[in-house]
């Protein structure tokens, strides 16, 4: 009888409790109390020991350039300020703040670890726990129209932002649109100020006037800005041709790379990123994967730091002025790796299959949804826009077309299940040569290749990739000349290496602690 | 014998759709699905949700939990055993494709855990007592002890990165696919993988001679003067492969669930490594389908081990 009671008893306070809690009211919507937070955390010092300096200390979440504003507050250290400031906002102490990530790397678990004791120092508690399952659904559920109970459980959620056009930091952040910044109409009006013009002046000022709001609004706490690490072999050389952020596609010259024969005479480059089951198709990530990168080309071309630099597939191209019609010329005699003709009608079918493939590039599918019209006169395609897109030109340079005649009728929810991309036919300097899934595959020069014909003689590729043991166990034992990474203890071990090199590259990728600042949290 | 042959096989039906339908709950129970797996989360606000409903209704994500078990053990049954969500490719493609690597693995590590087994749990029980007794029983303990990763990642590091005797990892390269040029690539994880089989058979076939050693029919076959090696091997050491075969019977399924690790660490282009994506990306019919595998081998191997404990035992009777 009494362990019945205890049991009913037990039961009322949990739905008591439940029950404060089911909208509790949230002091993060405080500016003062996420001001304070960013004052917690040392991320110099963190910088200095975790990453062992192999990132940057971030006080926006645009990356240090010409689009960063000057006299920006960096949050430098400072626990008093902290105190000071959650004082000052009536901090309940005794709340435990649930901190979410998705990443499963020690690192991330580290960071957690130095965070929880930071802002213990100053009086927040914080627990932190890994997202798994549905981590998309955890972390962008948005609140009821109207409402200002957030749709997200979290407190704060650790995570990356990895902008292929700057557009994309802030976009996000228009009202409706934000599982944790809830709307505002001030910011709405810097949104569309960033995404009216292509005047490159005009745009450093819509931009440098958001991050002022930002810096003290802080609906994200920019934490760092992670850098790029290509590393190469000494048995490669780039023969001139320019470093860049290599996770998109620039100019790189590979048609000109060279590597050392081996003991037959043969030229062959090793790299990683093959597949393990299927080859990732580009429209998601343009340039992560090796086929995506050696295998597509794109109308345009851009520069390192991913600035459109000319035509690729395009002889030329223009924009009118008032960025309403663009078009693109493409070269004489282009062909597919199998041989048939690559045509203007391609890159419409691409556009349009693009337009319905679920989760493409965000920068695609923004300039794509501006796109009114196509029409192709020969090889001329012109684009009619219903509204100014300033990275129309980025998305070009980015996105690949393929092969109508291979895909055409595909199902768009099963766009990456259709067998094309067992062995997929692209119109890159480098073809298919044979694909052994999960072991290699073999790339050699596309002897119809519109830039002349690349110098290795064969490129192999394994499947590895970021964050992966294998990559240091390729790189010692020979079978690694190129690729990149972000991981921290992949380039110290590559650094080790008398016959690798390292050449860091800053890239638009920002981490930061995104805030959840609606008024109340269901629970 | 025939008779208790395909009773045994017929009873391996109930038990293999028990436990695919226990596998499918554990994979239901576990969180998100594919399509949540698909989606990178940096990128998952610009899908909306009607476009996830339509990734989900395209995978047959959307039906309930017993029309899609319903419908994949419906499949199987025809010989059906449907596409991977992730990639498209068939199930049976796939399984096909990796399996040889995985099975060229296991014999290896088999034969060499074996015939190297044997070989030192005989040693060792003809000279007990004596050092090289001494010394085989603490590596019998160590290789039990120490996991196979560890091995791996020792050996790769001293024979591949320190040596250069060997390749560090993969199946084969490009150019290089006859016999002898694969040779090379299997000795790691092939000896990694059989380290602690070796220990183990070599541990229990010592144990199993003492015991034919010290039985009356050994001390017969000296009396009828027989030469010793005669009485080791032909006496004693058929006598003691009794227990030994029932234990190398049950440690074949035990050889392709130990290439999981093995593979990953060698990057051996087989089941394993494929398992470990499947699971990884709630990939289902993939998942079923090398448990299936599993099972199977974990049923096969125990009817193989009753037939084989038959032919060398004649007291043994099969019914």
């Amino acid at each position: 009888m009494n362990k019945v009671l205890g049991l009913a008893i037990a039961a009322a306070v949990q739905m008591t409790s439940s029950a404060a809690y089911a909208d509790r009211a949230n002091q993060l919507s405080d500016e003062r109390v996420r001001q304070a937070i960013a004052y917690a955390i040392d991320m110099d010092t963190i910088v200095e020991t975790l990453f062992e300096g192999k990132a940057i200390a971030a006080d926006s979440m645009i990356p240090n350039g010409a689009y960063k504003a000057d006299g920006l507050n960096a949050y430098g250290y400072d626990p008093d300020r902290a105190r000071a400031l959650l004082s000052d906002a009536g901090w309940d102490d005794s709340q435990v703040l649930d901190v979410v990530y998705y990443y499963g790397d020690q690192l991330t678990a580290d960071l957690m670890v130095a965070m929880q004791a930071y802002l213990g120092d100053v009086g927040v508690q914080m627990t932190y726990r890994k997202l798994e399952g549905d981590v998309g659904g955890q972390l962008n559920a948005l609140p009821e129209d109207g409402s200002d109970t957030s749709g997200v459980t979290w407190d704060i959620a650790y995570g990356a932002k990895a902008a292929l056009a700057l557009q994309e930091y802030y976009n996000g952040y228009r009202s409706g649109r934000s599982s944790y910044a809830p709307g505002n109409s001030d910011r709405d009006a810097l949104v569309d100020a960033i995404n009216a013009t292509a005047d490159p002046a005009a745009q450093q000022e819509a931009f440098m006037a958001f991050e002022r709001f930002e810096n003290s609004v802080l609906s994200d706490i920019p934490l760092y800005y992670q850098q790029l690490f290509i590393y190469e072999s000494s048995r490669m050389s780039r023969n001139g041709g320019q470093y860049g952020n290599d996770q998109f596609n620039y100019d790189w010259g590979i048609v000109d790379w060279t590597v050392e024969p081996d003991s037959n005479g043969k030229e062959v480059l090793y790299t990683n990123t093959a597949p393990s089951q299927f080859f990732d198709h580009p429209w998601l990530n343009p340039g992560i994967y090796v086929f995506s990168k050696i295998g597509l080309d794109h109308l345009l071309t851009a520069d390192g730091s991913l600035a459109p630099s000319g035509g690729q597939l395009a002889e030329s191209y223009s924009v009118s002025d008032d960025g309403l019609t663009v078009t693109f010329d493409m070269k004489d005699g282009l062909t597919w790796h199998d041989g048939e003709a690559l045509t203007a009608e391609d890159v419409v079918w691409s556009i349009e299959t693009a337009k319905t493939v679920p989760g493409i590039n965000a920068v695609f599918t923004s300039t794509f949804s501006a796109i009114d019209s196509m029409s192709v006169a020969g090889d001329v395609i012109t684009l009619n826009m219903s509204k100014l897109d300033p990275n129309v030109l980025l998305t070009f340079s980015q996105f690949a077309p393929l092969p109508k005649h291979l895909l055409d009728g595909v199902n768009p929810a099963e766009f990456q299940q259709h067998p094309f991309w067992q062995n997929p036919v692209g119109s890159g300097p480098y073809k298919l040569a044979e694909v052994q899934m999960n072991d290699f595959v073999r790339f050699v020069p596309f002897d119809g290749y519109h830039s002349g014909i690349a110098n290795i003689d064969e490129i192999v590729a394994f499947p590895s990739g970021e964050n992966d043991g294998n990559v240091i166990t390729n790189a010692a034992s020979g079978r690694l000349d190129f690729g990149f990474t972000k991981s921290v203890s992949d380039v110290q071990s590559l650094e080790e290496m008398e016959h690798m090199s390292v050449i860091p590259a800053d890239i638009p990728y920002t981490r930061s602690l995104r805030v959840n600042a609606f008024a109340n949290i269901s629970e | 014998m025939l008779t208790f042959i395909l009773r045994r096989l017929l009873i391996t039906i109930p038990m293999l759709v028990a436990i695919s339908f226990l596998v499918y709950l554990g994979l239901e129970l576990t969180p998100g699905d594919a399509v949540s797996h698909m989606i990178n989360p940096e990128v998952a606000n610009s899908i909306s949700p009607e476009q996830l409903a339509e990734m989900r209704e395209a995978l047959g994500l959307n039906k309930s939990f017993f029309e899609r078990f319903s419908i994949w053990l419906f499949n199987v049954v025809q010989g059906n055993f449907g596409h991977s969500l992730s990639g498209g490719v068939a199930i049976s493609t796939i399984v096909l494709d990796r399996l040889p690597a995985t099975l060229e693995l296991s014999i290896f590590a088999l034969l060499f855990s074996t015939v190297i087994g044997c070989s030192l749990g005989v040693i060792s029980a003809l000279k007990r007592g004596s050092p090289t007794d001494s010394a085989l029983t603490v590596i019998g303990m160590l290789g039990v002890s120490i996991p196979e990763f560890f091995f791996g990642l020792v050996a790769i590091l001293i024979f591949a990165l320190n040596l250069g005797w060997l390749p560090a990892g993969g199946r084969l390269l490009p150019g290089y696919d006859s016999f002898f040029d694969r040779l090379p690539h299997i000795i790691l994880p092939g000896i990694v993988l059989s380290l602690m089989m070796t220990a183990g058979v070599m541990r229990y076939s010592r144990s199993a001679m003492l015991d034919s050693l010290s039985r009356e029919f050994i001390r017969t076959a000296r009396s009828k003067g027989l030469p010793e090696w005669r009485i080791n091997l032909i006496h004693g050491f058929r006598v003691a492969l009794t227990p030994v075969v029932v234990l190398i019977g049950f440690r074949l399924p035990t050889l392709i669930g130990g290439s999981v690790v093995i593979e990953s660490v060698f990057q051996w282009p087989g089941v394993g490594s494929e398992l470990i994506d499947a699971v990884r990306g709630s990939d289902y019919p993939l998942v079923m389908m090398i448990a299936l595998l599993s099972v199977f081998a974990v049923l096969l191997a125990s009817l193989i081990v009753d037939i084989l404990t038959a032919l060398i035992d004649p007291r043994v009777r099969l019914g």
